[in-house]
């Protein structure tokens, strides 16, 4: 048997394992009511912030989705959505691992016969559970309170851009907590990266009011791709056929990519940290 | 004083159970460099089901790197380690944390917000335990070390000694062969620190080998079966407690001393023939003497040196333990 196949093999048997981290994740994260509370209010009050920068924003600027243009609020909520989504899913693994670190339970859970990858795994599960959930509720409130329409028939098709874009935003963020890893506070080189993809995907404008030469470079962002499928979605008429197939076809390569370097820069630190003794420290 | 590296057992009980049991650790130079300095070099240690094993030594010593390699959080950089036989390179983590388990040193290994008894059902279930098996083994952990009651409190409510104890629960719920105790009673009270090495006892009792890494001499006594003392990475001293007892004997004594009417010599000149004089001290009515045996001369000599010249020993200590003695003169730093 190869050793992929091996590991392949010790990460299904670990499955169990996952459910573990979920109910862990949700007992501390219930012994934390004020901040679960806050971070409620956060959302909101970003959500009445953005609602009176639409005020004094041109309507005409706005892009137009299945032959209506939408206003700002139901711009900038998707984007807010997917941002804030994705911030999550980046940070999750890194700021997992800084927790363990601090706990001083990283080195216990090593010690237990459960793969890194189940590891990484479930310390996101509970993340990935809340988070759409938590997504879907803020939409929700944003069309009932600022009177916001999403399209209902635009879900599934959303549900299956924001499944293409998890792998992607997954792989990045095992870089950075690879990064974390090795160099202790270093997940803010790969945050750079990301707060440069964030500006440049038109979560916050569109991405007609940026320079032109970055046209090019915008039509592979991967955020920007996937908030304009989702808009599209929620917003318009939805894609095609071709045109989801296109997005597939940028997306899929993309998690690939990120999801083998990721996999790899983690696997690497880690080893990096045995090899040198240092796995505790932070 | 030279001491040999590796004193064998002589006899006794201990030696010879020991002997008709396979090594639970057999650890064979064992190097561990970070860099240009040498953490372990070239460390041998066979430990026995069943005994506790004691590892001295001062800070730095290495005695956590050897505990860190022996359960696989820290790689050897050459050198032999077998667990039950077995080279524990090639044993599968299952296997591993099946046959080894570590206490770690730190207060802080549990999630604070959770109580002991969800601390541990979540370790359990990465052991691989189900659900059923996790509770079930959770609870008898968490009652054979004194903590039932307080099971379901968040461990942030505990003390060091409950937290401590908590942390030998979570090692035992594998029932390992060999479970590694790091610096356990370092901030623990006295009441506090027996119950941890009784529970250690019990252990070892059901045929477990207990590896105890401690700067605690005081603690060993009547505790290890053997010890095993590092210094700078490497064994200084290998063999029971009494033959650590032995291999220093502290002769540097404290007297209290009382003239009878006037003495015909000063305390010095009487002690000339029988060691050297390091301080004497007036203190009420009597005198405090703290004096330099001589290596061939009896304390008895000394005693009776003073007393034909008019001084009365009322009291006489030694100034550190035979432990604490040995402990320091092996440890010493080179230069």
């Amino acid at each position: 048997m190869t050793a992929v196949a091996i590991a392949v093999r010790q990460v299904v048997s670990d499955l169990p394992k996952v459910g573990a981290f979920i109910r862990r994740d949700l007992l501390i994260t219930l012994s934390y009511r004020l901040a679960l509370v806050a971070d409620w209010i956060n959302l909101l009050v970003q959500m009445v912030t953005f609602y009176y920068v639409g005020k004094i924003v041109d309507g005409a600027t706005m892009p137009v989705y299945g032959g209506a243009r939408a206003s700002y609020v139901e711009f900038v909520s998707i984007g807010i959505a997917l941002t804030t989504f994705m911030a999550v899913a980046l940070t999750t693994v890194v700021q997992a691992l800084r927790t363990e670190q601090l706990a001083g339970t990283l080195e216990v859970l090593l010690t237990t016969p459960t793969s890194v990858a189940v590891i990484q795994l479930g310390s996101a599960v509970y993340q990935a559970v809340y988070i759409p959930l938590r997504t879907a509720v803020f939409l929700g409130f944003v069309a009932l309170i600022f009177g916001a329409r999403f399209d209902p028939a635009g879900v599934p098709l959303t549900l299956l851009i924001v499944a293409l874009f998890v792998p992607v935003v997954w792989g990045l963020g095992l870089v950075s907590a690879a990064s974390t890893m090795t160099f202790r506070r270093g997940g803010g080189l790969v945050g750079l990266g990301t707060i440069a993809l964030t500006v440049t995907s038109g979560a916050y404008f569109p991405v007609d009011v940026m320079p032109g030469w970055l046209t090019p470079l915008l039509a592979y962002n991967p955020i920007g791709l996937t908030l304009e499928g989702v808009r599209r979605s929620l917003l318009g008429d939805g894609m095609t056929g071709g045109e989801v197939f296109s997005l597939i076809a940028l997306l899929v390569p993309m998690a690939a990519v990120t999801l083998a370097l990721g996999g790899l820069a983690f696997r690497q630190a880690l080893r990096r940290e045995i090899r040198r003794g240092t796995l505790g420290v932070y | 004083m030279t001491v040999p590296a590796h004193v064998e057992l002589e006899s006794g009980q201990a030696a010879s159970t020991a002997e008709t049991l396979a090594p639970a650790v057999e650890v064979h130079d064992l190097v561990r460099t970070f860099g240009p300095k040498a953490a372990l070099a070239g460390v041998d240690l066979v430990v026995r089901p069943g005994q506790v094993h004691a590892l001295l030594g001062r800070n730095g010593a290495g005695k956590t790197t050897l505990l860190r390699t022996l359960v696989g959080l820290v790689d050897a950089t050459s050198g032999m380690v077998r667990l039950q036989g077995v080279a524990a390179p090639t044993l599968p983590r299952a296997s591993r944390a099946r046959l080894i388990q570590l206490v770690p040193s730190g207060d802080r290994t549990f999630y604070l917000r959770l109580s002991g008894r969800e601390n541990l059902l979540f370790f359990a279930r990465l052991q691989g335990m189900g659900k059923a098996a996790a509770r079930e083994q959770v609870a008898r952990c968490i009652e054979s070390v004194g903590l039932t009651e307080a099971a379901r409190r968040a461990v942030s409510t505990y003390s060091h000694g409950m937290q401590k104890r908590l942390s030998v629960a979570r090692a035992l719920l594998t029932e390992p062969a060999v479970l590694l105790v790091d610096e356990a009673t370092h901030d623990l009270d006295p009441a506090a620190a027996e119950q941890v090495r009784s529970l250690i006892r019990s252990v070892t009792g059901r045929g477990a080998a207990v590896i105890w890494a401690t700067q605690r001499l005081d603690e060993i006594r009547g505790f290890a079966d053997e010890v095993t003392l590092l210094r700078q990475g490497r064994v200084r001293f290998h063999g029971t407690v009494e033959q650590l007892q032995h291999a220093a004997v502290s002769r540097r004594l404290i007297m209290r001393l009382q003239a009878r009417s006037i003495p015909s010599l000063p305390v010095d000149q009487a002690l000339s023939a029988a060691g050297d004089v390091v301080e004497l001290d007036l203190m009420d009515d009597h005198q405090i003497l703290t004096f330099d045996l001589h290596p061939d001369v009896v304390l008895s000599a000394a005693v009776m040196a003073l007393h034909v010249v008019g001084w009365d020993v009322l009291a006489c200590r030694r100034e550190r333990s035979e432990l604490e003695s040995a402990f320091l003169e092996l440890t010493e730093e080179a230069g």
